[in-house]
């Protein structure tokens, strides 16, 4: 190996550089890794859940309501007599499907408005975060509760709310990385160049900036699948039968007193386990994104 | 001499410095450079020299006076009809290192210029990116590359590649070899010395050192607080320097040559603090020659015999030579 490791170098194969890339990763985060995993085990259950489902989830099964878990029914049925495991692998749909768009929507507004109020500082910046501290004054829960109540009960709306709800945190780190940037000399000369305005923004000051929000996606997806299903819980945005965790836990709640718990309990374990490995993964990518916290470990 | 292509006229520029006091940086500037001439703007740290320079190129907003670029008035003309002019006046800036974004490849360092102002075709973009290239003596292989990959040699040449990528009228030259190592300085010099001869542009050169200043500049003007004390022609200024800030500053240069011995005149006390201007002429206290009248009487701009423009109440009565050169 030593030997000819100069030529081993130039042509390493783009999966060896990966894998390498990995294995560095792994070793600086242990804990990011199995976050890594536990998100990737959902989002196989996820797209796949057609071909692993054993029983269609909304298919209700009337003779068989509210049976223990057993060799037909892993995880027991429900109220409806729906299989509870089935419904389990398909609400990592909803998981995913809520979060990522939440997420992107997230980005989408508070990484320009970041952007503009950094820069332009002055009554702009003022204005906007001013805004957004307002939003972050209310507890979220009530504030989604009462605009997705107002808005009217869909899945669209409750991701247009978690979005909209989510961007000042965005909005923040960015601003606060082009406050420190925008009077570096780059930003300058790129001004001296002739660059419009947008151009410093998206083209300048976007790339520099981005890093700290990109850290911040993994913790706040955790945080729209936990919101989500709270909102459902509560019976706001999804109903029941519709096979998210939430909702299914909602169902379930009434039955835990009279013994039948594997309704609630598989899916608040699903939902559990989707939010740990997002919160771990999102803490990892962070140390490994912060040149600081990782010298901290 | 030609139309000039950058008149400044009266230019201040002060910055508040809390409560109602303000740092004076550039007071009462008036120059003008030709096309196809450098000016070299000397002066300690401190003295305003990049201030003027940014000023200049509206990269900060004057405060009184006015700046003349190519026949029109800029100095008070809106952000957005001063960003098509900047084809025609560029920059270079001291620290290359932090000058050029760390996200971008050099060959899109180097075409942005081009790409904002001129529509060109991809293909002749990369032709001109790399013609660009040879003309810095920056090798095609370094194009591809990051900033965090190049020396800061390298990077100055760059800087360079970007500042005449789109033939500018006028290019400002803010200490572009102050914080470059001594070997790789006297190529990046090379380099402005053959861009300076071969264009027709306009040429701003900003410095400290003398030494660098007198290899490059047509015209010298010196900066002292913020107010041009002296300005002529490089050689008249470096022989017969009038004003007395002019002789001091040429007396702490080291010639070249080691068996050539100076008179050399050390100037006392510190630089008055810009916030608090000295009344009168503001070099009246370190000024070796300084009579009662310079506490209380600005001076006027006189021609003196060799040619150059000098602010000093002397100049008429001949006080203001204290010091002579001296050769062995």
């Amino acid at each position: 190996m030593a030997y000819g490791a100069q030529t081993d170098l130039a042509e390493r194969s783009a999966f060896s550089v990966f894998w390498n890339r990995f294995v560095a990763v792994v070793r600086l985060s242990p804990t990011a890794a199995i976050g890594l995993f536990i998100i990737g085990v959902f989002g196989l259950l996820a797209f796949l859940a057609p071909w692993i489902m054993p029983h269609d989830p909304v298919a209700a099964y009337t003779d068989r309501v509210l049976q223990a878990p057993s060799a037909e029914h892993w995880f027991g049925t429900d109220g409806n007599g729906m299989d509870v495991f089935s419904r389990v692998i398909y609400g990592a749909r909803f998981g995913f499907g809520i979060a990522i768009p939440a997420v992107l929507l997230s980005l989408a507004i508070g990484v320009p408005v970041g952007l503009i109020a950094g820069y332009r500082g002055g009554y702009l910046d003022e204005i906007l975060m001013r805004f957004f501290d307002g939003l972050r004054v209310f507890p979220s829960i009530i504030l989604a509760l009462a605009v997705v109540a107002a808005t009217g009960q869909s899945l669209f709306n409750v991701i247009l709310v978690l979005g909209l709800l989510d961007s000042p945190v965005f909005a923040r780190v960015v601003r606060a990385e082009v406050l420190a940037l925008r009077s570096s000399n780059f930003v300058e000369s790129a001004v001296a160049a002739g660059n419009p305005t947008w151009r410093i923004l998206f083209v300048h000051l976007l790339p520099n900036a981005i890093q700290g929000a990109m850290a911040q996606t993994a913790v706040r997806a955790a945080w729209a699948v936990r919101i989500s299903a709270t909102l459902a819980f509560l019976g706001v945005g999804i109903q029941a039968p519709t096979p998210e965790w939430g909702a299914m836990i909602r169902q379930g709640a009434e039955f835990m007193v009279s013994g039948q718990w594997w309704v609630a309990v598989y899916p608040g374990l699903a939902l559990i386990f989707m939010v740990f490995g997002l919160n771990l993964f999102g803490d990892g990518l962070q140390d490994l994104m912060d040149p600081r916290r990782r010298a901290a470990k | 001499m030609s139309q000039p292509v950058l008149t400044v006229r009266g230019l201040c520029k002060r910055f508040p410095a809390g409560g109602d006091r303000f740092v004076n940086a550039v007071n009462h500037v008036d120059l003008s450079i030709a096309r196809g001439e450098t000016l070299g703007m000397v002066g300690e740290s401190g003295s305003g020299k990049s201030t003027l320079g940014r000023v200049i190129l509206r990269l900060s907003e004057p405060t009184r006076g006015s700046i003349e670029f190519d026949g029109q008035d800029i100095t008070k003309m809106p952000k957005g009809r001063v960003r098509p002019l900047r084809r025609d006046m560029q920059m270079v800036f001291q620290d290359p290192w932090s000058a050029l974004n760390p996200r971008m490849r050099i060959r899109d360092l180097i075409g942005e210029p081009l790409k904002l102002h001129m529509r060109l075709s991809r293909s002749e973009r990369d032709d001109r990116i790399e013609a660009l290239a040879r003309r810095v003596n920056l090798s095609n292989a370094y194009l591809n590359r990051t900033p965090a990959n190049l020396s800061g040699g390298q990077l100055q040449r760059v800087c360079i590649a970007r500042a005449i990528a789109t033939e500018p009228k006028l290019i400002v030259l803010d200490e572009p070899t102050s914080s470059l190592d001594l070997s790789v300085r006297a190529g990046i010099l090379e380099l402005l010395n053959e861009i300076c001869r071969e264009s027709r542009a306009a040429l701003l050169f900003i410095s400290h050192d003398l030494g660098t200043v007198r290899m490059i500049s047509d015209r010298i003007a010196v900066l002292y607080l913020g107010e041009v004390v002296e300005q002529g022609r490089a050689e008249a200024l470096f022989e017969n320097p009038s004003h007395p800030y002019t002789q001091a500053l040429l007396s702490a240069h080291l010639p070249a040559d080691p068996m050539v011995k100076v008179n050399r005149h050390v100037l006392e006390g510190e630089v008055p603090s810009p916030i608090a201007l000295p009344s009168g002429c503001k070099f009246h206290t370190r000024c070796p020659v300084a009579i009662d009248r310079c506490r209380s009487d600005v001076p006027e701009v006189h021609q003196v015999p060799t040619g150059q423009h000098a602010r000093c109440l002397r100049i008429p009565d001949g006080g203001n030579i204290y010091h002579r050169k001296q050769t062995a």
